[in-house]
């Protein structure tokens, strides 16, 4: 009878698992497959699948949750192994041995009896162990992680208890479980009498001396075994057909996007969806199946929410109420619902509109949401699971953009750029204007042959704080010898913000024009200014035809030092390096200026986030173009608050518009007088001595 | 309903410039064109008054000048203008009288329900050429609006003009009328680039204008006025200051 019972619950528990996989598939299959174009940049796929079994990313950045995870993560695939292994045992082995032997028999007896108990005791205290140091910590923290405030606060109100509700649940049902069962086997070694076979069931084992020593006999224990154990099969058969409608999904969806995961493509963003009528994401069949897979991927660990610039000086955005609201949306419309894990409103705004929502870019994430975003890739880069947040974002401001809906200053820059080749509203010709006071003449690269294009970009070209930061390069790069030159007039803005803006029809102008420009020129190599333009120049321009090696300043200016091209004497200096975004974290150069410091003397003392955990000064994608929308305190100013604790004097850049930005937030948090903002050009220029 | 609005490709000036040889002009290598200001919003508005009545009727833009004003049409166009009209001019001079003639030339034929110009380019700043037009075309003009209700049924234009002090001037004009828009009356729409692209496959009609009108206006010279001399400012107390001016106006004096 009790075999029906459970035969019976566990087809109905299966049943339900698989019904929740095919709607979770349904929905996915309803997104576009990943646009054909370049592939992917990943790392080789024994390296992806290490990362996951190591939970490499889960464990980076956060030591005692990942180790947490890692302990329930491989304690759960002991427990799955260890359960079908039982099963198999129990079930299906003794009715495959009665038809061919015609004898009843089971195969794990002897030394894999043993190896069974260990692993699967041991798998069971990983798992009890792990869970109840999250479920502490869940309990105990106070940091932004944990905190569900949403960063777009609607008007109309929201309720996030199903999420908290949801987290508990399926917390606690890791822990107990678990605990259950092994609870339940040490019950039935007291009721047998301690069988010495058992003792290798040793978690078990012990459990079962705990309940002698609390004075349960036998009897009782035989009692309230048969009670553990109904319990400890409805927890478990529950838990099995809860997955797919809650967040403990994550299980397979996590590893399976962060395998086929895409770490470049917010360096290098896909092309808007091929073959549509209409530019950027508008409904479910626009995003790709990778980008529904990773919503589902997201375990609201808040990683993202942390590090985000936007989120941290109170803009309307944080990455990960971006995934959650979308996931909540596309969970609506795709037919896959969640039974705790959704945000509650009283209007059904946002996420809760389902298909009521007419689009995405608006309705069910704000537009101040979308443009809050400074594309620093934080988010992305810190993803324990693989989720690109970025290129999603990018292809619905590509919506926004296409249908007028964006600020006007905004506007006025795209209209600057497609008017005039720059965001300044200049005329081209005045392009190299800064050139003017040098004493020499920077050569033509588009009339004689140079070995290196200096691909200078709009700030360095046209702001006038920034104008003496080029004049200053173009020194250094005069007196060291280096043969290089500028398309003058040429040059347009190389396009990496007005992509990210979402106005792509106007990139592919820009990188027409510039590669034309480029094939009308001779040289070897190009060097920007500019980290945004590198990225694009480096990354996006090859698709359209460069092929020349593209190279930052500081990598240009590492070299000339380290060959001995530039003499210097040392400053003996402190300073801190603010590493930007687009050189750092996008493009991995992080130890190009941080040669040059170390090669003038300077003593470099680290901010506590440096290098691919660089904290945004939050100008780029567009952003220097709008408004700023942050209620607490601007990102620029809470960098430099962070360098303030340093005992430093000097906060060193290699961005034109951190240059900016931080010379304005040095002043306007109060730090001018203890803290100068220096280009780390001019710092080597301030070292360099009569070679 | 159909609505003409007039726009200029008007030249904008960097920092650095230098005059033609001649002395009355800009040299074209010192500046780059794009759409008047005054011009998106006029034409912006147009595409508003047509929307607010259902999109019925059609927006037609006219502009002056040689093949590279066909750029600033192609705006329109791409903002959701439905035709566009260049007249070219080949006379020398360009005031605002010669070309408001030009313009009327194109568009008495149109017989338009409303004519939309800025008040002003920013390059020439003349502010006449719409009532040069009106005065043409035999119209009612209404200067620098701020805000247009157009009434279909009784053909007539409710105007509001902005005054000093934030006065507002409410005009009712019959239509066929003049409108020179201002500024601020709305945000123009972004034209997308893709919507630029889309509108540079569109033809534009080329209208030839016979140039009757003369004006008499003649540049004699284009020049950077030489600076003033700074001033100076001056510090302490109201004693000290005073002394100081005294002492300035005897230097002069002397």
């Amino acid at each position: 009878m009790s075999r029906v019972v459970m035969y019976v619950a566990s087809a109905l528990s299966f049943s339900i698992f698989w019904l929740g996989w095919g709607l979770r598939l349904r929905k996915y299959r309803r997104g576009r497959r990943t646009s054909p174009g370049a592939p992917p940049q990943r790392p080789p796929l024994a390296k992806r699948l290490l990362a996951v079994a190591s939970n490499a990313t889960v464990i980076r950045r956060n030591r005692s949750v990942g180790a947490a995870h890692l302990l329930v993560f491989w304690g759960i695939v002991g427990i799955f192994l260890a359960h079908i292994v039982v099963a198999v045992d129990l079930n299906f082995y003794p009715f495959f041995t009665r038809l061919v032997a015609r004898a009843v028999s089971v195969f794990l007896v002897g030394r894999l009896s043993m190896v069974y108990a260990v692993v699967f005791n041991t798998a069971g205290l990983l798992i009890i162990v792990g869970a109840a140091y999250l479920m502490v910590r869940r309990a105990c923290s106070s940091g932004p992680r944990l905190d569900y405030s949403r960063a777009q606060k609607p008007p109309e109100g929201y309720s996030r208890a199903g999420l908290i509700a949801g987290d508990w649940v399926f917390v606690s049902l890791l822990f107990a479980n678990p605990l259950i069962g092994l609870f339940m086997y040490g019950l039935e070694i007291r009721a047998d009498g301690f069988p010495p076979s058992e003792k290798w069931q040793w978690v078990a084992w012990l459990l079962a001396h705990a309940v002698r020593a609390v004075g349960i006999g036998p009897g009782k224990a035989l009692q309230i075994h048969e009670i553990a154990m109904w319990v400890h099969i409805a927890i478990g058969l529950t838990f099995v057909a809860y997955i797919p409608f809650s967040k403990a999904m994550h299980i397979f969806t996590s590893g399976v996007d962060l395998v086929v995961a895409d770490p470049g493509s917010a360096r290098r963003l896909p092309p808007p969806q091929p073959g549509s009528e209409h530019v950027g994401y508008l409904t479910l069949a626009d995003l790709t199946r990778k980008e529904l897979l990773g919503l589902d991927a997201c375990t609201r660990c808040g990683r993202c929410h942390e590090v985000c610039p936007a989120r941290a000086g109170g803009a309307p955005l944080s990455p990960r109420d971006f995934v959650l609201d979308l996931r909540q949306w596309a969970d609506a419309v795709g037919g896959s619902p969640m039974l705790l894990d959704r945000e509650l409103r009283p209007g059904g705004s946002g996420p809760a509109a389902g298909r009521a929502a007419r689009e995405i870019a608006g309705d069910v994430i704000a537009q101040e949401t979308l443009w809050a975003c400074t594309t620093c890739m934080a988010c992305v880069e810190v993803c324990p699971v693989g989720i690109e947040h970025v290129p999603t974002i990018v292809q619905l401001r590509r919506r926004l953009v296409d249908t007028g809906r964006m600020e006007p200053s905004l506007q006025l820059a795209l209209q600057n750029v497609g008017q005039l080749g720059n965001s300044f509203g200049k005329p081209s010709r005045e392009r190299t204007r800064w050139t003017k006071d040098l004493g020499f003449e920077i050569k033509d690269a588009r009339k004689e042959p140079v070995s290196h294009l200096w691909f200078v970009g709009d700030f360095a070209s046209f702001d006038t704080q920034v104008q003496a930061l080029s004049r200053t390069l173009a020194r250094i790069l005069h007196d060291a010898g280096v043969d290089f030159g500028l398309l003058y007039h040429d040059e347009w803005n190389a396009g990496n913000d007005v992509r990210r803006v979402g106005e792509e029809s106007l990139f592919e102008h820009l990188v027409e024009h510039n590669l034309d420009a480029f094939g009308r020129a001779a040289f070897d190599r190009i060097f920007t200014t500019d980290p945004h333009s590198f990225n694009t120049l480096r990354n996006e321009y090859p698709e359209h035809g460069l092929d020349k090696p593209v190279l930052h300043y500081t990598e240009l200016l590492a070299e000339l030092l380290e060959s001995g091209a530039i003499a210097v004497r040392p400053l003996g200096k402190r300073v801190t390096y603010h590493d930007p975004c687009y050189l750092g974290r996008y493009n991995g150069v992080t130890e190009a200026p941080r040669r040059i410091l170390a090669a003038i003397g300077c003593e470099l003392v680290e901010m506590p986030r440096n290098r691919e955990n660089s904290f945004c000064c939050g100008a780029g994608g567009g952003r220097f173009s709008m408004t700023d929308s942050y209620t607490q305190e601007r990102p620029s100013e809470n960098r430099i608050r962070e360098a303030a604790a340093l005992d430093v004097q000097t906060f060193a850049v290699a961005c034109p518009k951190d240059y900016v930005m931080y010379s304005d937030a040095v002043k306007t948090t109060g730090h001018s007088d203890r803290l100068v903002v220096s280009d780390v050009v001019q710092l080597l220029d301030e070292a360099r001595v009569a070679g | 309903m159909k609505i003409v609005v007039c726009v200029k490709h008007v030249a904008v000036l960097g920092d650095e410039i230098r005059f033609t040889t001649d002395e009355r002009d800009v040299d074209e290598d010192y500046y780059d064109r794009t759409l008047n200001e005054w011009d998106a919003c006029a034409a912006e508005e147009a595409l508003r008054i047509r929307e607010r009545l259902g999109g019925e009727g059609e927006v037609l833009v006219v502009t002056v000048g040689g093949p590279s004003a066909d750029v600033a049409l192609q705006r329109c166009l791409a903002m959701g203008a439905d035709r566009a009209v260049r007249i070219s001019f080949d006379q020398t001079v360009h005031d605002p009288i010669a070309i408001g003639h030009a313009l009327s030339e194109a568009i008495v034929p149109e017989q338009p329900d409303l004519v939309l110009v800025g008040v002003q380019s920013s390059d020439s700043v003349q502010g006449s050429t719409g009532t040069a037009l009106a005065q043409f075309l035999d119209l009612p003009r209404v200067a620098v609006v701020k805000k247009v209700e157009y009434d279909h049924a009784t053909r007539r234009a409710t105007c509001h003009r902005e005054l000093e002090g934030g006065l507002v001037d409410v005009v009712e004009v019959d239509t066929p009328a003049v409108l020179a828009i201002q500024t601020g009356i709305n945000e123009p729409r972004y034209p997308t680039f893709r919507a630029i692209k889309d509108a540079e496959r569109k033809e534009i009609s080329l209208v030839s204008a016979a140039g009757g009108a003369v004006s008499g206006y003649h540049v004699r010279r284009m020049f950077v006025p030489p600076k003033p001399e700074g001033a100076e400012m001056l510090d302490g107390g109201p004693a000290d200051v005073a002394r100081r001016i005294a002492e300035i106006v005897k230097e002069r004096l002397a």
